[in-house]
């Protein structure tokens, strides 16, 4: 008996441990729920006192005005078109440079180590340029302008987790092929390429995701047409609280998505959010 | 007839044709070269570019670009805005990752046992990193804007008596908005990580301190935190290195305000080239906040190369 109570990691009472949980989730769960309460409350309902934590007539009007009035819907289909295309993009062309990497030590440490570099530098810092840039050829406010800046955006990510996935399986198999004469690019194809799917499809969802969520560049390289569902909450700056409503019926729209994919490639994510450095 | 079906099985490889064999040869970098390329086009052109815009006067409205040499940075130097920001930038993200490191800490330590519920527990703790900080800062604001967020309400509750406090207006609550804020979508990165690392300290180390009867904290101090030393730099380090470009929130809660004292680098960068237009001006910000940033990440990342295991 006092040596179980002894036991290090079993001394913390469990009361306290459910405690600080509960309240982690409280920490977490109460802005959301307030953002879905604020979505389907009336406008009369806002500045109510004491605050009206769930609304006694729920509506959707919300809903319409900021998909329609406020162009979400507008934003949902460029955000879908700007992102899936990086994502393909970013997977495909990460996957390749990943599996170079990975099979050929291509370019020593050094090749690997910049684009990671890529990965940390302040967006703020090649916006600038860039936006010159698109001015100058006509990118600014198109889709093709913001595919290429998202797929370059995501291309380290992409290149890491693959990097990190594709040491992970062994090269014998490949190197069979190669003996029985396949090219080296029918081996990769064949033999390599299935075997890395579940780590491409990991590696494309948190591209997306990121993508989806991206504000920065999207607030300078678009304006009037490919405008991004995160730069649509522009609109409701400054109001002192009159679109409520509507911008918390785009966030809930908006963040849906995103928590789903991301909670189907859960058990992927520490790879994820340490571009492959550490293995989940 | 068999010999002629050896002879085409020997055959195959020196028959490939011209093309097929140059790129088998220069198979490795055929792979790398779209990736590399598109990187230097968007990544490594306009940085160069932007040497040559930092040394003249980039406006839209003049035509033609004079040559002023370094009078861009010498605005950036004199403007207390600018100094002013990046104090900002470094105090708030240093306080931010410290509170998601111990936080995370804290959390990763209570959740690495298994218990009922902990997948969905999981789950739910890991939600913020999937939502647009443009969103977190929405969130945050229908929370705590005055008159309409219930935040002072429930306060006004808890202390009996009427609080109304201004938490996107007045200093210094607007600070501790925005930390919230990102403590509120950062710390599971924390805790994601550091969780893994947590998972992966040999069970058998803690049973035989048992053995030894040594405290939990002596375990803490002498297994937990020599184990965990090198998740805790890669986490803090890949942490800071997106703490110190804080930007969205700050668009979306406060607008950099009031006045000035909610501007951060990224901030700051944005309103004169965007707002004011001095593209030149904020060109050469930029790439102080970039010498400044590379600085950093290359002391962090040499430290993390040193101290990990592989």
């Amino acid at each position: 008996m006092a040596m179980t109570s002894m036991r290090p990691h079993r001394r913390r009472a469990p009361i306290g441990r459910i405690v600080f949980i509960g309240i982690y989730l409280l920490f977490v769960l109460v802005p959301l729920y307030w953002m879905f309460i604020t979505s389907i409350k009336p406008s009369d309902d806002y500045l109510a006192v004491p605050p009206v934590w769930f609304p006694k007539a729920p509506t959707l009007v919300h809903y319409t005005a900021a998909l329609f009035a406020y162009r979400g819907l507008q934003g949902i289909i460029n955000s879908l078109i700007i992102s899936l295309s990086a994502t393909v993009l970013s997977a495909f062309l990460g996957t390749l440079m990943a599996y170079s990497l990975a099979r050929f030590n291509t370019g020593g440490k050094h090749l690997a180590f910049w684009v990671l570099s890529q990965r940390f530098l302040p967006p703020v810092a090649i916006v600038l340029p860039i936006f010159l840039i698109y001015r100058m050829f006509g990118l600014h406010d198109t889709y093709i302008g913001m595919i290429i800046a998202y797929t370059v955006f995501t291309l380290p990510v992409s290149v890491w987790m693959m990097f990190a996935y594709f040491r992970g399986i062994p090269k014998s198999m490949e190197e069979a092929a190669l003996v029985d004469g396949c090219s080296r690019w029918l081996s990769f194809r064949k033999i390599a390429l299935p075997l890395a799917i579940p780590g491409i499809v990991a590696a494309a969802i948190f591209a997306f995701i990121a993508c989806w969520t991206e504000f920065f560049f999207a607030l300078i390289l678009t304006s009037r047409y490919t405008f991004t569902l995160p730069t649509v909450f522009r609109a409701f700056l400054g109001f002192q609280g009159a679109q409520y409503g509507e911008a918390s019926a785009l966030a809930i729209v908006s963040l849906v998505p995103s928590i789903v994919l991301g909670t189907l490639v859960q058990k992927h994510l520490v790879r994820g959010l340490t571009l492959g450095a550490v293995r989940g | 007839m068999a010999q002629f079906s050896i002879m085409k099985g020997v055959g195959t490889i020196p028959r490939m044709s011209a093309i097929s064999e140059w790129s088998d040869r220069n198979f490795k970098w055929l792979l790398v070269a779209p990736a590399v390329l598109l990187i230097l086009a968007l990544s490594v052109y306009p940085l160069l570019f932007s040497v040559w815009v930092v040394f003249v006067n980039y406006d839209f409205q003049i035509p033609g670009h004079a040559f002023v040499g370094l009078k861009n940075f010498q605005q950036v130097f004199a403007d207390p805005v600018a100094r002013w920001s990046l104090v900002l930038t470094v105090v708030l993200s240093a306080a931010n990752v410290t509170i998601e490191f111990l936080l995370g800490l804290a959390l990763a330590l209570t959740m690495v046992k298994n218990f009922r519920g902990r997948g969905l527990v999981m789950s739910i703790i890991i939600v913020p990193l999937f939502i647009s900080p443009v969103i977190v800062g929405q969130a945050w604001t229908l929370l705590l804007q005055r008159p309409f967020g219930p935040t002072n309400y429930m306060l006004s509750l808890l202390f009996g008596h009427d609080v109304a406090i201004g938490w996107l207006t007045e200093s210094p609550w607007l600070y501790f908005a925005l930390i919230i804020a990102d403590v509120w979508q950062w710390t599971p990165f924390m805790f994601v990580i550091l969780l893994a690392g947590l998972t992966s300290i040999p069970s058998n180390l803690y049973e035989a301190a048992e053995l030894d009867g040594v405290d939990g904290w002596q375990v803490f101090w002498s297994i937990t935190v020599p184990f965990l030393g090198p998740m805790i730099m890669l986490a803090i380090t890949f942490r800071l290195l997106d703490a110190v470009k804080l930007f969205d929130t700050i668009f979306i809660m406060t607008g950099g305000g009031p006045g000035t004292k909610t501007y951060t680098a990224s901030f700051y960068l944005y309103t004169v080239g965007f707002a004011q237009f001095h593209i030149s001006q904020a060109t050469a910000g930029s790439w102080i906040f970039l010498i400044i940033t590379v600085v950093v990440v290359s002391v962090l990342v040499r430290r993390l190369l040193e101290v990990e295991p592989t």
